[in-house]
C-alpha cells in the first residue's frame, strides 16, 4: 500500500495556530486543556510551532521546559513535582538543537538509566526468596515504566524508543542499539491476544484484554522497520481501528502507527467530526500532518 | 500486568491487615461517634432517578447549603452498552439535586486509570449526551493542578501523594461508583473509585505506584485524606464476575447511599453476598469494627435480605462469598 507522504497536500483539520499561542501559559508552557503548565502538552505545542514558523512562542516554550530540568537529568510532568518522569523522553525528542547539547545528553543517560522495576536484579530476588516465577523475559528486555521503580508499560517503552532511536542514527552507540531493541522486544511480548496493544496487560490475572486504538498507534510506531506476526496483527488491528475510532488522540496515534509502517492509506484524511479537545490532541494533529507531508520531528 | 502485589503478598496483606484491625478494635475505645446511617433505594434509570435522589439526600440531612460539591463517578473504559462505567443519568441526578439542596457549585470529576483521553471516554460513555454543558462541569482529574500530600495513616508507606486541587479544595467529595466485584480487591465500590483521583499526568495510566504500594493499603490512605464525603453507589445494573471490566451485567435495582464510605461498601458487600470482613481495604479503614459490622449501621429503605443478590465471584474469590 502506497504511503501517504508521498505528495504534500493540505492539512484536514488547518489548525488555528494563533489558538495555540492563545493557550499558552504566562510561564511559557501549556497545560492539556486548561490550568496550569505540564510538560507533555509543552513538548507536542512547540513540534507544532517550529513547524508553523512560530519560533518565538516556541522559544518560550523552550525556556519553561529548561527551568523545571532536574538535577538527575530527567524531567518532571509539571512544575513543582519532584520527580523525573517518562516524559524526560518526549523533552528528549525535541533534540539537542533545541534543547541544548548538556541537558540532551543527560535526558538520554536518564533514559539508559531507567527501567521497568520487573527487571531489576532486586526484584528478580525477592520474588524467587517468594518462591513466585517471573518471566525470564522480564528481566532479559527491560521496557520503562510511567515513573521510577515501577513496572514497565507500553506507552512510556514505546516514548523512550522513540527518543533512543533518533539518537541512535543522530549517534550511533551500541548502548543505547541495545535498550531500543530490548525495548521493543518488551512491546513485542505485550501484545493483546487479539492483536495490538493497551496500556501493556494483555492477559491480566489470565484473562485476555483487548487493545486499544491510541497505544497500538503508538507501540507500532516505536517498532518502525521490525517485521513480526505480532506487528503483522497489530497493523491489521489498526487498520479496524482507523475505520472505526472516533477519537482524536487515537487517530493521530494510529496515523502515526499506520505511517511509518507503509500502512496509512495515501491521502488519509481523518474523518470530519472528531473533537480536537486539548493541547496534545491539536498539537499531535499539525505534527502528524507534517510528517506525512515528509517533515517527521519525531525521525528526523 | 501488576508484578506488585502478587496474590500472595495480597492474601498475605489481607491477613496482615485483618490482624491489625483486630488489635484496633481490642485497644482502647474510641470516642461516641452517631453510628453511620446507609439508604437502600430502588432506582431505576429514567426521569425518576432524579426524584429518587432528591429524596436519598433529603433522607440523609446533607447540609450542602454554600458548599462546592465534586460529584466523582467511576469512568474505565469505551464499551457502550456495558455496565463497566457509572450510569450518566445517575450523576446527572445528582447533579440537579445538590444544587437543588443549595450548593455553590457542582463539578463532575473523574481521573480513568487505564485510557487517556478521559473526554472521549465520557462520550462513549454517554456523558456528553445526557448532561447538558458537560464539558464545562467535568475536571479530567489526571491532568488537574496539584498539591503534594503525606497521607496520615500511612498504610501504604507512600510519604507523599500529589493530589487533584479540585478534589482537596471540595467542600463534599461524593464517590459515585458502579457496584462491582474487582479482579484484584474483590469489590470495587466508593471506596476503590478514590482511585480516580490520583493524577495519571503524574503517575501514569495504570496508577502503578498505588499497585507496588498495595491497593488495600492505598483505598485506606486515601479515603483518610478526604475528610468530607459522601456516597451514591449505581447498584441498578452492575457488573459481576471478572470486574471491573470484562465481567457481565448484574441487575440489582437499587442505590445505596450514605456520608460513611465504609459503611456504605460493607452494605452493598453484603447485597452482594460478599463478607465484608474478607475485603483488606475495609479491615485497615475501619476505625472501630462497628463502622462495617451490620449491626453498627443504622439501615434506612429496603433491608438488604430484600434485595440481596449474589455477584458471581472468580475462582480466586470464591472465600469472600458469605455465608
Amino acid at each position: 500500500m502506497p504511503q501517504a507522504n508521498a505528495a504534500p497536500r493540505q492539512p484536514c483539520h488547518p489548525m488555528p495556530i494563533g489558538a495555540l499561542i492563545a493557550k499558552q501559559n504566562r510561564d511559557g508552557g501549556w497545560p492539556y486543556s486548561r490550568g496550569g503548565s505540564w510538560t507533555e502538552p509543552t513538548v507536542y505545542a512547540i513540534m507544532a510551532l517550529f513547524l508553523a514558523g512560530e519560533a518565538a512562542s516556541a522559544q518560550r516554550g523552550l525556556a519553561w521546559l529548561g527551568s523545571i530540568r532536574r538535577r538527575d537529568g530527567g524531567w518532571p510532568p509539571r512544575a513543582g513535582v519532584d520527580l523525573s518522569t517518562w516524559v524526560t523522553a518526549l523533552v528528549a525528542l525535541l533534540g539537542p538543537g533545541k534543547i541544548g547539547a548538556p541537558p540532551y545528553g543527560r535526558a538520554i543517560q536518564w533514559l539508559l538509566g531507567t527501567t521497568g522495576e520487573e527487571s531489576t536484579t532486586v526484584y528478580g530476588l525477592r520474588e524467587w526468596l517468594l518462591g513466585n516465577s517471573t518471566p525470564s523475559n522480564d528481566r532479559k528486555f527491560p521496557g520503562w515504566p510511567w515513573i521510577p521503580e515501577n513496572a514497565g508499560w507500553v506507552v512510556p517503552t514505546s516514548v523512550a524508543i522513540l527518543a533512543l532511536d533518533k539518537e541512535d542514527r543522530r549517534q550511533p552507540s551500541s548502548q543505547v542499539r541495545h535498550r531500543v531493541d530490548a525495548g521493543r522486544q518488551f512491546l513485542l511480548s505485550r501484545t493483546c491476544d487479539d492483536g495490538g496493544w493497551n496500556y501493556g496487560s494483555s492477559r491480566p490475572l489470565g484473562y485476555p484484554s483487548r487493545p486499544y486504538p491510541e497505544t497500538t498507534g503508538l507501540a507500532l510506531a516505536a517498532l518502525r522497520g521490525v517485521r513480526s506476526p505480532q506487528v503483522d496483527r497489530a497493523l491489521a488491528m489498526a487498520q479496524r481501528f482507523l475505520a472505526e475510532c472516533r477519537s482524536a488522540d487515537a487517530m493521530n496515534w494510529l496515523r502515526f502507527g499506520l505511517r511509518v509502517h507503509g500502512r496509512l492509506p495515501a491521502g488519509y484524511c481523518a474523518p470530519s467530526g472528531l473533537h480536537y479537545r486539548t493541547i496534545p490532541e491539536t498539537s499531535l494533529d499539525m505534527v502528524m500532518t507534517a510528517a506525512e507531508q515528509g517533515r517527521d520531528l519525531f525521525w528526523g | 500486568m501488576y508484578p506488585k502485589p502478587t496474590r500472595r503478598e495480597w492474601i498475605a496483606g489481607t491477613a496482615g491487615a485483618t490482624l491489625l484491625a483486630g488489635c484496633k478494635a481490642s485497644g482502647p475505645p474510641a470516642a461516641p461517634a452517631a453510628p453511620p446511617q446507609v439508604s437502600i433505594v430502588r432506582a431505576a434509570y429514567d426521569q425518576s432517578l432524579y426524584d429518587t435522589v432528591r429524596r436519598i439526600l433529603a433522607g440523609h440531612s446533607l447540609d450542602v447549603r454554600g458548599l462546592t460539591v465534586v460529584l466523582k463517578p467511576n469512568l474505565v473504559e469505551f464499551e457502550p452498552g456495558t455496565t463497566i462505567n457509572t450510569h450518566p443519568l445517575l450523576v446527572h441526578a445528582a447533579y440537579e439535586a445538590f444544587l437543588a439542596a443549595g450548593a455553590a457549585g457542582v463539578r463532575i470529576a473523574e481521573g480513568p486509570g487505564h485510557r487517556r483521553n478521559t473526554l472521549d471516554l465520557a462520550e462513549a460513555a454517554g456523558y456528553f449526551r445526557t448532561i447538558p454543558r458537560f464539558e464545562d462541569l467535568f475536571v479530567d482529574l489526571n491532568l488537574d493542578d496539584v498539591t503534594h500530600v503525606t497521607p496520615r495513616t500511612q498504610f501504604s508507606g507512600l510519604r507523599k501523594l500529589y493530589l487533584p486541587n479540585t478534589v482537596l479544595g471540595a467542600g463534599l467529595l461524593v464517590s459515585m461508583p458502579k457496584m462491582k466485584t474487582h479482579h484484584l480487591v474483590g469489590a470495587t465500590l466508593s471506596m476503590k473509585n478514590l482511585f480516580g483521583t490520583v493524577p495519571g499526568g503524574i503517575y501514569g495510566w495504570p496508577k502503578n505506584a498505588l499497585h507496588w504500594a498495595g491497593i488495600p493499603q492505598c483505598i485506606a490512605d486515601l479515603h483518610a485524606i478526604y475528610p468530607r464525603k459522601f456516597a451514591i453507589v449505581d447498584g441498578i445494573v452492575g457488573m459481576d464476575g471478572n470486574g471491573p471490566i470484562q465481567g457481565d451485567p448484574k441487575p440489582v435495582g437499587i442505590v445505596v447511599a450514605g456520608s460513611d464510605p465504609r459503611a456504605v461498601d460493607a452494605t452493598c458487600c453484603r447485597v452482594m453476598r460478599i463478607d465484608p470482613f474478607r475485603i483488606g481495604y475495609l479491615r485497615l479503614a475501619a476505625t472501630d469494627v462497628t463502622q462495617i459490622a451490620e449491626q453498627g449501621i443504622v439501615q434506612t429503605g429496603e433491608t438488604i435480605a430484600a434485595v440481596a443478590t449474589p455477584f458471581a465471584l472468580i475462582p480466586e474469590f470464591q472465600s469472600l462469598r458469605l455465608g
